[in-house]
């Protein structure tokens, strides 16, 4: 019998994993066609697209490589030349090309960001559902240290701990992390309370389940929504971060492409050769925009009624 | 009465004939009527009867002309010779207040919360009829005080959170009153109250319906509710009109089988003889909205009578004589036997039976003194009350009813069994052995004992999770076995509480309430327990599902020996079920004992309060008289006296109700009967003769 196979597999078998492959694949495309009805959606999915693919194959497809001083036919450096043939966005005070460094220096930003963005997540999910779980005192206790966290201005809170440390990548993942959790712990927290009193958590309870168990298996996959919400808009967040800290010196250290330092080493430039400090500015710009336009997107999108099949 | 206003009138003040409403949405084609016709007069109630998913409510949106653009309607809908579907929404704009009015479910969001509830009604006023502010004023009061509200001058100084469920309810229908429309359409108005204010405001409609010219529409799923308040009934199924009769009539001698089957799935409030007639049900669920109409009886699935001609003809509207119709080719064979409701129920043995669970002077408090100024001055607030030394014990293979309004601690003593919520003292013992109060300090083999069910079927079910996952669970964990043979048990159970086993691997999204509800049930029956309680967990299923999980548990409590406490504020359903009665108020026992002692005289002036409040399905059922004013008090102080000497009907003269707590008094019928009454029980006896003769 059909149903046998799949109700009997709670374990892995090829079968299942691919059923569940295609109704995920099937979910996404349907989510996918909501997001592209709306307007924000159809305007940031393309250029979240494009930052993707400069994000994965941006040093291949540069024209020139990222540290390169490039030199004229007659032998001097093609020092600040305007946006041309030859460099579409112009060259820097060293001659290095920008587009290919604008779009070789997209990979560590977004790397570092998403992954402090993600280990934000982790960690405050699990830091607001186990206290909204808990309740009590430990529940007073966390939630304050929490706003301790938070009344400290992220970038003042990442400069800290930057310059405290040293500016080493995982330092600024760590730090990304630690300034996403106390916002990601508040909305993890008040789900978790709502979703807690429901019955079945209740139910739960009462066959004796351990904490763990209701928190991951129970409570969790009810706040995949919210967490899905929430990862959108701490990324725009983080990006600013780590490129705000790029642009104070504290970022991906040279000679390493960082658009934070670039915007921050084009500035003396701004009026001679403006290319230089505009080109990075715009990218950081470009991106921020594209993922707050789909995160609103998703949003309105996870609001719309659900298309039924016939 | 309408012979006469059809003269004056000439025309009905509502026709609806042949309607059909469509919605157009994303999720698909819903159609919410397919052809409903209906005629209100004026100075009528027309009481609108259905399960949910019939098109109740969409006919009373209808009626308003308040259907969104993408909707397609048919058929006519005239109000006094008008067509509404074809008015411009200024026209409509004319109409609603003034001419047609609305009286909501819940009347909390009917009522602005930021305004006071008098200067709602002022502004009302002044828009519609043009009058001064204080010719406005003047005349809200006038409308408080018609609506029966305690001090009509100052009540409308509140904010709607200030009143009660039932105050609130009020002054909705006071601004639904304020224009002196010609319609009123209500739609299920007393579905979120308690029962006692339920009967008061059932006075309140019928009262109106002699003072005022107004025609109304009262929809309502509760056929109790209906023969109290209706002249004539219309019944819905599956977007139909399927009959249409005066209320005698129609509870008399239904003629179409749904109807009859409403009627047979209700149980009778109060029963004196031991033997409870068999609950018939309905099988299966209401014709989809979203399948378009067939070529039959829509009904014919579920029908006890169909024949082949109803699988293939559409039935039309038969005409059964005296103002009565029916869509049904057999009117004629109509009878309350088609439904099997002649068996009469096997009652377990009356005799004495070992007890599965005995609470012992349970106390629950929640919160805690707080002093007035945060850490300083006087201790003003204390804790709430909410289980003030109940004792209760369950019979093994009985069923123990706990009765009360909102607010009397149902809910608190339920959990308090299941360990949900500790008590703060008390004991509880379970076959002869203590249980701890805390459900993560009970063992394995307690938790598997004690199981519970809860109200709403939506929630209790992981709405993430396969229906598979609450079952197996509960197997694995209690049970023990490994993962085939608690997939092949959770097949059995799935079978045993009449659902198909290869619904195992839906998520719960799709499946109805009542099968939510059974498959909740299933994972309770999981472990073999030995007491199930049950917290309203039928209340929020249609009358036809109800009667199918009410059937469900009888059998199971007769195959299996499991006890059950039973909670619900309907009476006609604990009656139903329960072997023993515990009545509530306020944290204290009012009353307990074997069911047909505690449902017969004397009773205590609370039980009797709430049987008289209790609706019956029967149009010819004698009018009760005792109605219970106000709520449940907040039970944050400590009671002087008598818990109910605040409100009760039958308070004696002098001050020893509100000074000396009750003594416990052991009823004629039998030793475990016992009343906390002042008032000697000859003497309750006689009140309680006089009260319902007169």
């Amino acid at each position: 019998m059909a149903t046998e196979g799949y109700i009997a597999g709670s374990g892995f078998s090829p079968r299942r994993v691919g059923a569940a492959l295609t109704h995920t694949w099937h979910k996404g495309l349907g989510a996918l066609r909501l997001v592209l009805r709306t307007t924000s959606g159809r305007i940031g999915l393309p250029i979240v697209l494009v930052h993707a693919v400069i994000f994965v194959a941006g040093s291949w497809l540069a024209p020139y490589s990222f540290t390169s001083f490039n030199l004229a036919e007659d032998g001097t450096l093609e020092q600040l030349v305007g946006p041309s043939r030859h460099f579409l966005l112009g060259t820097d005070q060293f001659g290095r090309d920008i587009l290919s460094r604008v779009m070789s220096g997209s990979t560590s930003l977004i790397a570092v960001a998403g992954s402090g963005t993600l280990l934000g997540i982790a960690m405050g999910s699990i830091v607001g559902m186990g206290s909204a779980y808990m309740g009590k005192w430990v529940d007073e206790v966390v939630m304050r240290i929490m706003d301790g966290l938070m009344s400290f201005p992220s970038l003042l809170m990442a400069l800290l701990v930057i310059s405290a440390l040293g500016p080493n990548v995982l330092y600024i993942v760590a730090t990304v992390a630690i300034v996403t959790t106390p916002g990601v712990a508040r909305v993890m927290r008040s789900a978790t309370l709502t979703l807690k009193e429901q019955e079945f958590v209740q139910s739960a309870r009462l066959r004796g389940e351990s904490a763990p168990y209701i928190i991951f298996r129970e409570i969790l996959p009810n706040t995949l929504p919210v967490m899905g919400v929430e990862l959108t808009v701490r990324l725009s967040y983080s990006i600013l971060i780590v490129a705000s800290l790029g642009f104070l010196g504290l970022g991906v250290q040279p000679p390493s492409p960082d658009w934070g330092l670039m915007i921050s080493q084009g500035r003396q430039f701004l009026s001679s050769a403006p290319w230089v400090a505009l080109a990075p500015a715009g990218a950081v710009a470009s991106l921020i925009v594209g993922v707050n336009l789909l995160t609103d997107g998703i949003r309105q999108a996870s609001n719309m009624p659900r298309e039924v099949a016939p | 009465m309408t012979e006469d206003v059809n003269l004056n009138g000439g025309q009905p003040l509502v026709e609806m004939s042949h309607l059909a409403v469509t919605f157009y949405t994303p999720r698909g084609t819903v159609r919410a009527i397919r052809d409903a016709s209906l005629r209100i007069e004026r100075g009528e109630v027309v009481g609108l009867v259905g399960e949910s998913g019939c098109g109740k409510s969409t006919a009373a949106l209808a009626l308003m002309g308040y259907l969104p653009g993408t909707t397609k309607v048919e058929g006519s809908l005239l109000f006094e010779g008008q067509e509404i579907n074809e008015m411009s929404p200024a026209e409509l704009r004319k109409l609603w207040g003034k001419r047609i009015a609305m009286v909501y479910q819940d009347p909390a969001t009917a009522l602005n919360p930021t305004m006071r509830v008098g200067p709602q009604i002022d502004e009302l006023l002044q828009h519609h009829l043009q009058l001064s502010k204080s010719e406005a004023q003047q005349k809200t009061i006038e409308l408080f005080t018609s609506v029966k509200l305690a001090d009509p001058d100052t009540i409308g100084n509140r904010y709607p959170h200030q009143m009660s469920g039932g105050q609130q309810q009020r002054a909705v229908i006071a601004m639904a009153l304020a224009c002196e429309p010609d319609l009123l359409i209500m739609d299920e108005p007393t579905t979120g109250l308690d029962v006692t204010t339920e009967a008061t405001i059932l006075d309140l409609v019928v009262d109106l319906k002699d003072r005022f010219k107004a025609g109304i529409l009262y929809v309502s799923h509760n056929l109790g509710v209906i023969a109290r308040v209706a002249d004539r009934v219309v019944v819905m199924y599956a977007g139909q009109t399927i009959e249409e009769a005066p209320v005698r009539d129609l509870f008399k001698a239904p003629r179409h089988p749904y109807t009859a089957g409403l009627l047979s799935c209700v149980p009778a409030p109060v029963s004196t003889e031991n033997s409870a007639v068999q609950l018939s049900s309905i099988p299966g669920s209401v014709f989809p909205a979203s399948l378009p109409t067939e070529e039959a009886c829509l009904f014919a699935p579920r029908c006890p009578m169909a024949q082949e001609r109803c699988r293939t003809e559409v039935p039309a509207v038969f005409d059964a004589g005296g103002d009565h119709s029916a869509r049904c080719f057999f009117w004629g064979d109509v009878r309350p036997g088609i439904w099997g409701t002649d068996e009469l129920r096997q009652e377990g043995e009356r005799g004495e039976v070992e007890p599965v669970l005995t609470a012992t002077s349970l106390r629950k408090r929640y919160g805690h003194w707080e002093r007035k100024y945060l850490f300083f001055g006087p201790w003003v607030r204390p804790p709430v009350r909410a289980l003030t030394g109940v004792d209760f014990a369950v019979g093994s293979g009985r069923t123990l009813g706990i009765v009360g309004e909102s607010g009397s601690g149902k809910t608190t003593a339920a959990r308090v069994v299941v360990g949900l919520v500790p008590s703060d003292g008390g004991q509880l013992t379970l076959q002869d052995e203590e249980m701890p109060s805390a459900v993560q300090d009970r063992s394995r083999s307690q938790r598997a004992a004690v199981r519970m069910v809860f109200q709403n079927p939506k929630a209790s079910l992981n709405p993430k999770l396969p229906i598979r996952h609450a079952i197996l669970r509960a197997l694995r964990k209690f049970a023990g076995l490994n993962r085939r043979e608690s997939l092949e048990r959770a097949r059995e159970l799935m079978e045993a509480v009449g659902l198909g086993p290869e619904l195992l691997d839906r998520p719960p999204t799709e499946l109805s309430g009542g099968q939510q509800q059974r498959v909740a049930l299933a994972g309770a029956f999981a472990a073999n327990p030995e007491l199930v309680v049950l917290d309203e967990a039928v209340s929020a299923l249609d009358v036809s599902v109800q009667a199918q999980v009410l059937n469900l548990l009888d059998r199971h409590q007769d195959e299996t020996g499991t006890s059950h406490i039973f909670i619900s504020h309907d009476l006609g359903v604990v009656r139903y079920v329960s072997d023993d009665i515990l009545v509530l108020y306020a944290g204290h026992v009012a009353e307990s004992g074997p069911a047909e002692s505690v449902l017969n005289s004397p009773s205590h002036p609370y039980t009797e309060a709430l049987l008289s409040a209790a609706p019956v399905p029967d149009p010819d059922a004698p009018p009760t008289h005792i109605r219970l004013p106000g709520a449940v008090p907040t039970m944050r102080e400590r009671f002087q006296g008598c818990f109910f000497a605040g409100r009760c009907p039958r308070k004696l003269d002098g001050d020893i109700c509100d000074t000396t707590p009750p003594p416990v008094r052991t009823g004629p019928r039998s030793s475990k009967h016992v009343i906390h009454c002042h008032i000697p029980l000859e003497e309750l006896t006689a009140l309680q003769r006089n009260g319902t003769s007169t």
